[in-house]
């Protein structure tokens, strides 16, 4: 796991909220001074992120943080009340979630959203939707063209599938499946979509410890192999250290930390917001175990 | 089963399809009666006010029927296009109450324009069958023909896509589906059936009036839906031919039959919640008599 080549790091360490961020120019995804309120409350404020092209970049917080407020107004199931997303550089923020994902940007929801009557096979197509583009009377009359593209479809959601040790529940009702294996579809299914950065939402939540270090090493595959970039929001800290090359801390909807798992780890003001003050730095509670 | 009622039947199972199309992306709208009304006084109208299509007044030729429905189902599409645009932003019951009042927006408009003939309506509609086992004829090539086609829906992107709004449609939006162009285009498909249905019904019924698009026919047609199920296409199918035909099977009865006929779809519900078809029922069906006669809805 830590054979890793270092990926990008800030400039400095990451004690100070302001001013060392990567140049958001060259990130793949940025925030820009983003602010989310609702009524009085200020669920994300201005907050600054570069997420850079190939990492695996955190985000960890409390409950409560922002961070999921933070996911959806990246993948436009939410308006910013100020600031900006921007995604090679461009704004990004205001598009609707269709377009948003066109651009290349998946995620996953914290509180699974599976299409329940369809099947495991049938939700992964409908990730693939817009690769199924036929002409409607070809489709329709079940031309050669239209039956061969539907056999390739199938195969490719099934190999998805395969990828998630899913493909012999393909026809199974997603309703009917296990807490566990219904997260790892969805990962499946946001993969379909062909997404340049992939947005996951606590997928470790729920899963044993056996099934959580599977799903460590499953997301680092998934980096390499689909050369994606993944902004992952977990609770389970010692996780996100092995597997994130950076992280981010949020408390109250201000990013109060930022930097390689390490940094963080020695973070004053992380320990205090997150850990409760009990973290020695670098010892057992954050470095070691699952 | 004479021909008169196998033609309301026919048309009952066009309608209750109509009410399906907009429900398999989970909208509930109630608006076909509104269509189905305007579709039938663009038949009216045009075969009775338009020499080339009236025929000799009392008969009609079979393209005029055929001319017609295309404006009909061209003119509802096109409304249901603009509409469809504005009042599906609402969501659940909100849309529900929205196409109520376009339905009654239809109908009086439909009294009061000066061309429509206020509440007599329109009468003398030339008839293009000689008798209704000619309609009802007609009629079933076109219900086969929608059938086939929602059959086919199941196989195709786009059916996909619609069960995925019916099961989540936050999910369906952020992997890339665009959900207000779905529901618009099951709005507008609803909005051409019943237009087209409307057409056919002007010329059987002989006579069109504005109290056939009214919020009483908006609850009966969905009353098809619940009561055969909306999972499948079959099931509204099942329940336009079944809820049609009852009022008239149950004639003998006499004014005891409004009384049956009410209990009957309360207790649809009641008895089967999910509809009369299910997918697992159609299984069960299916593994009992694997040679299958019944229409097969999905592979």
């Amino acid at each position: 796991m830590n054979g890793r080549t270092p990926r990008p790091k800030p400039s400095s360490t990451s004690s100070q909220p302001a001013g060392q961020s990567l140049p958001a120019d060259q990130a793949l995804l940025a925030t820009d001074r983003l602010s989310c309120r609702f009524g009085g409350l200020v669920a994300v404020n201005q907050v600054d992120l570069a997420v850079m092209e190939g990492e695996i970049f955190g985000l960890i917080g409390p409950n409560g943080a922002g961070k999921t407020t933070l996911f959806n107004l990246i993948s436009g199931l939410g308006a910013p009340s100020d600031g900006r997303v921007l995604w090679r550089g461009e704004a990004i923020h205001g598009l609707d979630p269709a377009r948003i994902n066109r651009l290349g940007i998946a995620r996953t929801f914290q509180n699974l959203r599976l299409f329940s009557s369809l099947s495991l096979l049938e939700n992964v197509l409908v990730g693939l939707h817009h690769r199924a583009r036929t002409p409607l009377a070809a489709a329709l009359l079940g031309s050669a063209g239209f039956r061969r593209q539907q056999r390739q479809l199938r195969q490719e959601a099934l190999a998805l599938l395969e990828l998630f040790d899913l493909a012999d529940q393909a026809g199974r009702p997603a309703g009917s499946l296990a807490y566990g294996d219904r997260r790892r579809v969805e990962i499946a299914r946001a993969l379909a979509t062909q997404p340049k950065l992939l947005l996951l939402d606590e997928p470790a939540a729920g899963m044993n410890p056996a099934e959580k270090d599977g799903l460590c090493e499953l997301i680092s595959r998934l980096r390499d192999r689909f050369s994606l970039t993944v902004l992952i929001i977990e609770h389970h800290v010692p996780l996100m250290m092995r597997l994130c090359d950076r992280l981010a801390v949020l408390n109250f909807g201000e990013r109060i930390a930022l930097g390689t798992p390490a940094e963080v780890r020695r973070n004053p003001q992380v320990i205090e917001a997150y850990l409760g003050g009990q973290g020695t730095a670098g010892g057992p509670p954050l470095g070691g175990g699952r | 089963m004479d021909a008169t009622l196998l033609q309301q039947m026919l048309l009952g199972a066009l309608l209750a399809l109509s009410v399906y199309l907009p429900l398999r992306c989970g909208q509930l709208s109630l608006a076909t009666p509104g269509f189905y009304a305007v579709g039938g006084y663009v038949a009216a109208l045009l075969s009775t006010q338009v020499p080339l299509l009236a025929g000799s007044g009392s008969t009609s030729p079979l393209w005029a029927l055929l001319l017609e429905m295309l404006l009909a189902g061209l003119l509802c599409g096109l409304l249901a296009l603009g509409i469809g645009r504005v009042v599906l932003r609402l969501r659940g019951i909100y849309l529900a109450i929205a196409t109520i009042a376009l339905v009654e927006i239809l109908r009086v408009l439909n009294l009061n324009l000066p061309f429509t003939g206020g509440a007599t309506g329109i009468f003398a509609i030339p008839q293009p069958f000689a008798t209704p086992l000619g309609y009802a004829g007609f009629t079933l090539v076109l219900l086969l023909a929608v059938c086939w086609l929602c059959a086919q829906l199941e196989q195709l992107r786009l059916g996909r896509a619609m069960a995925a709004i019916r099961d989540d449609e936050l999910a369906s939006a952020s992997l890339g589906i665009d959900t207000q162009r779905v529901k618009v285009l099951a709005f507008v498909a609803s909005a051409v059936l019943a237009g087209l249905t409307g057409a056919i019904a002007a010329h059987f019924l002989n006579s069109w009036n504005a109290r056939l698009g009214s919020f009483d026919a908006s609850v009966t047609t969905l009353a098809f839906v619940v009561f055969g199920g909306s999972r499948l296409w079959l099931g509204p199918v099942i329940g336009g031919l079944l809820l049609t035909a009852l009022p008239e099977l149950l004639r003998p009865v006499g004014d005891l039959r409004l009384i049956i006929f009410g209990l009957v779809i309360l207790a649809g519900p009641v008895l089967f919640p999910q509809g009369l078809i299910t997918p697992e029922r159609l299984a069960a069906v299916r593994r009992h008599w694997p040679a299958g006669r019944s229409p097969e809805p999905v592979p």
